[in-house]
């Protein structure tokens, strides 16, 4: 076998400014040798023994998609699942259209019923009752009387079942009854109500072969994305050690086309720690797990408001259009206290915030942060970003934060929440990623999968244009530019992660992850970047086609 | 069943407040105090109880017992498997004490309190810090959450009293009957030790007559809380005992009783902590000696029977 194996292509987007476009790239030991044309690695061919690789001669190779905020646990416990979401979901195993309305809803449900074996539970993600209605438990006992039936609401936050699965569920009734979160006649479990429904079904659904086959298809969603590297945002949700088992066994393998950066939490369910030292030591114990393709680096995830797709954000004034109310993950002094000791560890901290009072909490930590013990170069992120102000990108410029935006709630989101939670002006400029790019704040686009499909293309058009599902705009100066969309997911993602010397672009000595498009995005322009044809990746030199053949 | 428990379930009491607030002073003192009940506390934070080492039986994951019978356990995120660790106990708790997390929405632990199997929801205790409360009611990223949590109250507890004058204190008792409007309100000075504010008295119906039920070792102590007897000739009317529930005095905490009421030839249960209240159908097998009493608990120097007393007869 040769040294050096030489991958040809019609265009090879390098995303560096320096040599932006060039024709080959030579690869050795899963590295890259060399960027250029045949002719400019003349030096390095004569030296070495090496082969040309055409395969792409057709295509555009660009640096290995990275997004930096998903959630592999999380979605191993929902892609066992049937999706039944208003909003399409192209899966690898299964092109999911949208389900929409009432009567098609429950067709769906039928259909998935008859096409299950006898006894296996029916699990359905994706109600919503302002696509599909109400549904109840008399509902779904006319889709089955002996097939347990749970309908997963879209925001997570609420499920309903029939009467065989109250059945399964071994409920204790009189309980539910008295619970102010459970409408025992209606099937309906929601908010703390979960709780007690989750009590029942979690071993089902926690269950090892269950769990990891659902981390199996999150490996195929990943590289059906054509991503080489993602980062796992919080792992820990259901029990760090069970979950690090789960992944080792599952994504530690030779065929697995990517990478893991895990971010652990710093506080939390493993965050029980009397003294600040005791925390620092977990956190800095972490990487000594490594293995080659999941890591843990000095980044670490802290949270300020809760979540948006639930509806849970904090807000300034003049706060939620319904008067309801957020909730803070932490609590704000708490918050304060623990950025404190992570930033003058010197380690670079994301911050989960959804609403601007969420980023307003961690904007005045970090300048009060930056105050105290300046920084250069310190990584402070602000994940999901849903709502600020211009001014606020404007003071993240001054300290030096980075953003880490999910783009696509302005796509599924921004509409509804138009007229159910923020008002119209504010829904329109949510995820602005726009004014970051014309403050200069560094950012990439997130899926924060499974909130969104795991697909940086897809991203980064809704990023770029702005578009809802019914197809408006939204906020139209929020657009980030074509440039700034693909460094959204590639280059800036790749520096987020604080990976940037290994991946992220094409040039010597990084590593040899490709995504290798059928289209160059930088032709097609904004409006197509979504529908570019993937043909696959190339994952430390080695290839992995989407489609065998 | 669970002793002193009429209903078999396990009576499950709210502590929240946010940071600061002295949950886990009170926490601490609960679990150290010589109270003769077997309590099973749910903490957020492990770390920050604080128990004699001399005092821990044994310690199993996320639970610690204690040689007074109660145990701790930490929540961990995951507040139902906490409920479910302490339940299946033997013997089951007597009560159980759940501290909420600084941010919690009070509604939303209480129900779990209310609402997951073998338990049921006594009442929602938020601790107020008499230094700091006013100031955080406005502070930006909290004021709307330190109010949301005291209108959830059933009682509010003011704490570290002693830090604030006594015209200061005024002023923050009278903010808060604003902000908290038909809660139980109760102050709280160092040294003194209160229960009886987070204890359900399940033995009260045993016919307890006039008692302190402030703890007697502490001699420094002066007598916070006392409860007085009254006895109804049954039936009573209903509308008469539901009047006088809502009607009595804030400074009355507690009332557990069983009452026949006329026209309905069955026994219920009445309960009141601070401004909650219910009237349910008693389970069978209550003996005759239960019938026609309430216990009334209450501020010590406030509680007049006779006063009591008549707005239950009319």
């Amino acid at each position: 076998m040769a040294d050096i194996t030489v991958f040809l292509a019609r265009t090879v987007r390098t995303m560096e400014p320096s040599l932006p476009v060039a024709e080959a790239v030579a690869v050795q030991g899963g590295r890259i040798v060399e960027v250029g044309t045949l002719e400019t690695m003349r030096p390095w061919l004569e030296f070495r023994s090496h082969e040309v690789d055409d395969t792409f001669k057709d295509l555009c190779i660009m640096p290995g998609f990275v997004d930096p905020h998903l959630h592999p646990s999380m979605a191993a416990i929902l892609l066992p699942m049937h999706f039944t979401t208003a909003v399409g979901w192209d899966l690898p195993w299964e092109d999911i259209g949208p389900v929409t309305g009432d009567e098609q809803f429950r067709t769906r449900l039928v259909d998935l019923d008859a096409s299950l074996p006898t006894g296996e539970p029916l699990f359905a993600f994706g109600h919503h009752p302002i696509w599909h209605g109400p549904i109840d438990r008399n509902a779904l006992n006319q889709v089955s009387a002996t097939r347990p039936i749970v309908v997963w609401h879209r925001g997570y936050h609420s499920l309903a079942v029939n009467d065989a699965c109250l059945r399964w569920m071994r409920l204790d009734t009189a309980a539910a009854r008295r619970h102010p979160q459970v409408d025992l006649d209606a099937g309906r479990f929601f908010e703390t109500g979960l709780g007690l429904a989750l009590r029942h079904l979690r071993g089902f659904i926690l269950e090892e072969v269950r769990f990891r086959r659902g981390l199996d298809r999150m490996r195929q969603v990943i590289h059906h994305g054509g991503h080489t590297t993602i980062g796992d945002a919080a792992l820990g949700f259901y029990g760090f050690e069970e979950e690090w088992d789960h992944l080792q066994a599952v994504m530690e393998r030779p065929d697995t086309p990517f990478r893991v950066q895990l971010m652990p939490f710093t506080m939390g369910p493993e965050g029980d720690e009397r003294t600040d030292e005791e925390l620092l030591e977990r956190v800095l114990a972490y990487p000594s797990r490594n293995t080659h393709r999941l890591r843990f680096s000095d980044h670490v995830k802290m949270f300020a408001d809760g979540g948006f797709f639930a509806e849970l954000l904090m807000l300034k004034a003049p706060g939620h259009l319904d008067g309801r109310h957020g909730e803070w993950m932490t609590p704000p002094e708490r918050f304060e206290a623990i950025a404190r000791v992570l930033w003058n560890a010197g380690l670079k901290i994301h911050v989960h915030c959804s609403g601007d009072l969420g980023v307003e909490l961690a904007l005045s930590t970090l300048e009060r942060l930056q105050w105290e013990r300046p920084r250069f170069d310190h990584r402070f992120t602000f994940e999901h970003f849903g709502v600020s102000s211009s001014q606020q990108v404007d003071r993240m410029a001054a300290v030096g934060a980075l953003a880490s935006v999910n783009a696509y709630y302005v796509y599924e989101l921004s509409e509804a929440f138009a007229t159910s939670t923020l008002g119209y002006e504010r829904a329109s400029q949510i995820s602005r990623v726009g004014s970051l790019e014309r403050a200069g704040v560094r950012f990439a686009v997130h899926s924060d999968f499974p909130m969104a499909p795991a697909k940086p293309l897809n991203n980064a058009w809704v990023a770029a244009n702005r578009l809802t599902e019914s197809g408006a705009v939204m906020g139209a100066g929020e657009r980030a530019s074509l440039d700034a969309a693909i460094r959204a997911i590639t280059s800036n993602a790749a520096h987020v992660l604080g990976l940037e010397e290994e991946i992220g672009s094409l040039r010597w000595g990084k590593r040899a992850d490709f995504t290798v498009l059928e289209a160059d995005p930088y032709e097609v322009g904004v409006e197509a970047l979504r529908d570019i044809p993937i043909w696959g990746t190339v994952f430390e030199g080695e290839k992995f086609a989407l489609r065998d053949g | 069943m669970a002793a002193g428990s009429l209903d078999g379930l396990v009576p499950v009491t709210v502590v929240a407040g946010y940071l600061g607030a002295g949950k886990t002073t009170l926490i601490n003192e609960l679990l150290a105090q010589d109270h003769g009940r077997r309590l099973a506390v749910l903490v957020n934070d492990f770390g920050a109880v604080n128990i004699d080492a001399a005092l821990i039986a044994e310690h199993t994951g996320r639970t610690l017992s204690l040689k007074n019978g109660c145990v701790c356990c930490s929540i961990a995120d995951e507040l139902g498997d906490a409920l479910d660790e302490v339940l299946s106990l033997e013997p089951a708790p007597e009560q159980i004490v759940i501290e909420a997390s600084g941010v919690a929405d009070p509604a939303k632990v209480a129900a779990y309190g209310q609402g997951w199997p073998g338990c049921r929801l006594d009442a929602v205790i938020v601790l107020a810090d008499a230094e700091t409360v006013r100031a955080r009611s406005r502070d930006q990223f909290v004021g709307e959450l330190v109010t949301r949590q005291l209108r959830r109250a059933d009682v509010v507890l003011v704490t570290k009293c002693d830090l604030v004058t006594d015209p200061e204190l005024a002023g923050v008792v009278g903010w808060l009957a604003e902000q908290a409007p038909g809660a139980a309100r109760f102050t709280r000075r160092a040294g003194q030790l209160d229960p009886a504010l987070v204890l359900e008295d399940g033995r009260a119906v045993e016919g307890t007559t006039r008692r302190r039920t402030l703890d007697d070792a502490d001699a420094g102590a002066q007598a916070v809380f006392e409860s007085v007897l009254i006895e109804l000739a049954c039936p009573v009317d209903r509308e008469r005992v539901e009047a006088a529930l809502r009607d009595w005095p804030q400074s009355v905490l507690r009332v557990k009783g069983v009452v026949e009421f006329r026209g309905s030839g069955k026994l219920h249960l009445v309960q009141r902590v601070g401004r909650r209240w219910r009237i349910e159908e008693a389970p069978a097998g209550l003996g005759q000696q239960h019938i026609g009493k309430l216990v009334v608990l209450g501020l010590s120097g406030t509680l007049h029977h006779g006063d009591l007393a008549a707005a239950l007869r009319g």
